[in-house]
């Protein structure tokens, strides 16, 4: 029994993570119709920002309250991350909006390689795995078998109230009005008065920020980063976002956590070693795109956002 | 009073293919000024090159003594200039409320979005009742108030609708020929691409023919009703 709570732990904080990323695929499929493939590297760049904001914080300002230093860690990620992100929108992804959508694709994707490769040869000693500084307190609660990490329990609210800001942002807001109109007839949208190029790179900005707090969270949950770690994140996310539905901001988070509960599935329910929970999880989304294309929570396309 | 909207020797294509050749035309303010023509005579081309959709090949358009030739869309609206689209282009996972208030997406001041929100709410009882059913959910007309509404909320100078009566049925269609004999009693500079001749007519002061990308009549509404190239432009 407390085993399969410990996983289920283990499975929620997974959950959280990529839900985070496949909330950025799926804003910038609504406003765009592109699929930005590199965005689970552009988590990676979010890690590494905050792991160099954590050394020059430890050169320079050595006995900074731990609080603080998480602050300025995550700080440094998001701001590295959005001006990635907008950046590439701005130059790449918005220049390509009249080619092909396979073109994008292709695009982003080497993009990708890109920036895995940029931290790889450039970062100090980039190819290999660095540790990540623990950032939150140590303190457990133990019961028998289960114990249930302080930490964890922070990342997990942090990344619940990531997603809560998002949600308000979205339908609260004027900004999250526009993204809504944008996604949901761009021309109209435009016919209304909207700045369609602001919106699009406010939307990136927004994908980027909250893959920028994904990519902390990963980087404390494992206590380390590695140049490679948004190859899968990207492909996690990406497959979160399709099993919800392109485009749908709550189907991206359920489909995050599906993805997270399969994967924990895979790795204690199954009769296989749970090196395999990968292989189970893209399997089952393979399934789940076969029998329902249009995702879990289908909707015509018309209908985004 | 404002300028008119002028348009002179706007030539518009689509890669190789003209649309529009040589087009001039005037849309002065306080009347309904109309625009006919049959498929694919370049209406919707002319009016995507208004509001800064399309560019045009050569030309200029000009607004309250402006140049507008080549500004984005958001550009158009801010100086004044408001578009209720072919096909209504609602955003159907939005509210009626939140539709409308798309529609004063420019406006900051909330006294002023709340004072129209009001008068279109009195033009339109039926869309008070709906304010908070998504309108994607609406019936047809129902989605062409909505989209009238949201196009009068930017109080606009100029109103440029494009096919208001499409696939609405003979009652409903003289419900938005009166609204628009309305709404340019206000004030407002009205631009009709219509279809529909006879009724158009009836309610324009002024009018243009377009045939295959050129204007091929223009005149006041009773010259267009007897002047041979109206039926032209839609029989052959």
């Amino acid at each position: 029994m407390d085993v399969i709570l410990q996983f289920c732990i283990n499975g929620l904080m997974l959950g959280m993570m990529y839900a985070l990323v496949a909330v950025g695929f799926t804003l910038f499929f609504g406003v765009l119709d592109v699929i930005v493939f590199s965005h689970g590297d552009t988590v990676m760049i979010g890690a590494f920002a905050g792991l160099s904001m954590h050394w020059w914080l430890e050169l320079f300002h050595p006995g900074l309250a731990m609080g603080w230093r998480l602050l300025w860690v995550l700080v440094a990620a998001i701001v590295a991350v959005v001006v990635v992100g907008v950046i590439v929108a701005r130059f790449m992804i918005m220049p390509l909006r009249k080619a092909p959508a396979l073109n994008t694709l292709l695009a982003t994707m080497m993009l990708g390689t890109v920036l895995r490769e940029s931290v790889r040869l450039f970062f100090p000693d980039g190819s290999n795995p660095k540790p990540f500084p623990h950032l939150l307190p140590d303190w457990a609660w133990q019961h028998g078998n289960l114990t249930l990490r302080f930490d964890n329990v922070i990342l997990f609210l942090s990344g619940a109230l990531v997603i809560v800001l998002v949600y308000l942002l979205i339908n609260k807001t004027r900004l999250g009005m526009a993204i809504r109109a944008v996604a949901q007839d761009e021309e109209a949208a435009q016919l209304m008065g909207v700045n369609f190029t602001m919106i699009v790179l406010a939307t990136f900005a927004l994908g980027s920020a909250v893959a920028a707090v994904a990519g902390v969270m990963n980087g404390i949950y494992y206590n380390e980063i590695n140049f490679g770690v948004g190859l899968l994140l990207g492909a996690i996310g990406f497959s979160a976002s399709v099993i919800g539905g392109l485009g749908n901001v709550y189907g991206a988070i359920a489909g995050g956590f599906i993805f997270a509960f399969l994967q924990t599935l895979g790795a204690v329910a199954l009769p296989f070693s749970s090196a395999f929970k990968d292989v189970f999880a893209f399997g089952v989304v393979i399934i789940i795109m076969a029998l329902r294309p249009t995702g879990l929570i289908a909707e015509p396309s018309s209908q985004r956002v | 009073m404002f300028k008119p909207l002028q348009i002179e020797h706007l030539y518009l294509a689509y890669g190789s293919a003209f649309v529009l050749h040589d087009v001039n035309m005037e849309i002065p303010p306080n009347r309904i000024t109309c625009l006919l023509g049959a498929n694919g005579a370049g209406k919707s081309s002319l009016i995507r090159a208004v509001m800064g959709l399309t560019a045009p090949r050569k030309g200029s358009i000009s607004f309250d003594g402006m140049d507008i030739t080549h500004l984005a869309p958001h550009k158009v609206v801010a100086r004044g200039i408001s578009c209720i689209p072919e096909g209504r282009r609602i955003f159907p996972k939005m509210s009626v409320h939140e539709n409308l208030l798309m529609g004063a997406y420019q406006e900051r001041s909330k006294a002023k979005i709340a004072q129209r929100l009001e008068k279109v709410y009195e033009l339109f009882p039926r869309l008070a009742e709906r304010r908070n059913q998504l309108a994607g959910t609406m019936s047809g007309g129902e989605q062409a108030m909505v989209s009238i509404g949201r196009g009068l909320m930017p109080d606009p100078r100029l109103i440029v609708i494009d096919e208001p009566s499409l696939g609405l049925s003979p009652a409903l269609v003289n419900d938005n020929f009166r609204i628009i004999c309305d709404i340019c009693e206000t004030g407002t500079a009205v631009f009709l691409v219509e279809q529909n001749v006879r009724q158009t007519l009836a309610i324009s002061s002024y009018g243009y023919v377009l045939s295959q990308g050129r204007v091929t009549a223009r005149g006041t509404a009773e010259e267009l009703k007897k002047d041979p190239q109206v039926e032209k432009a839609y029989f052959g």
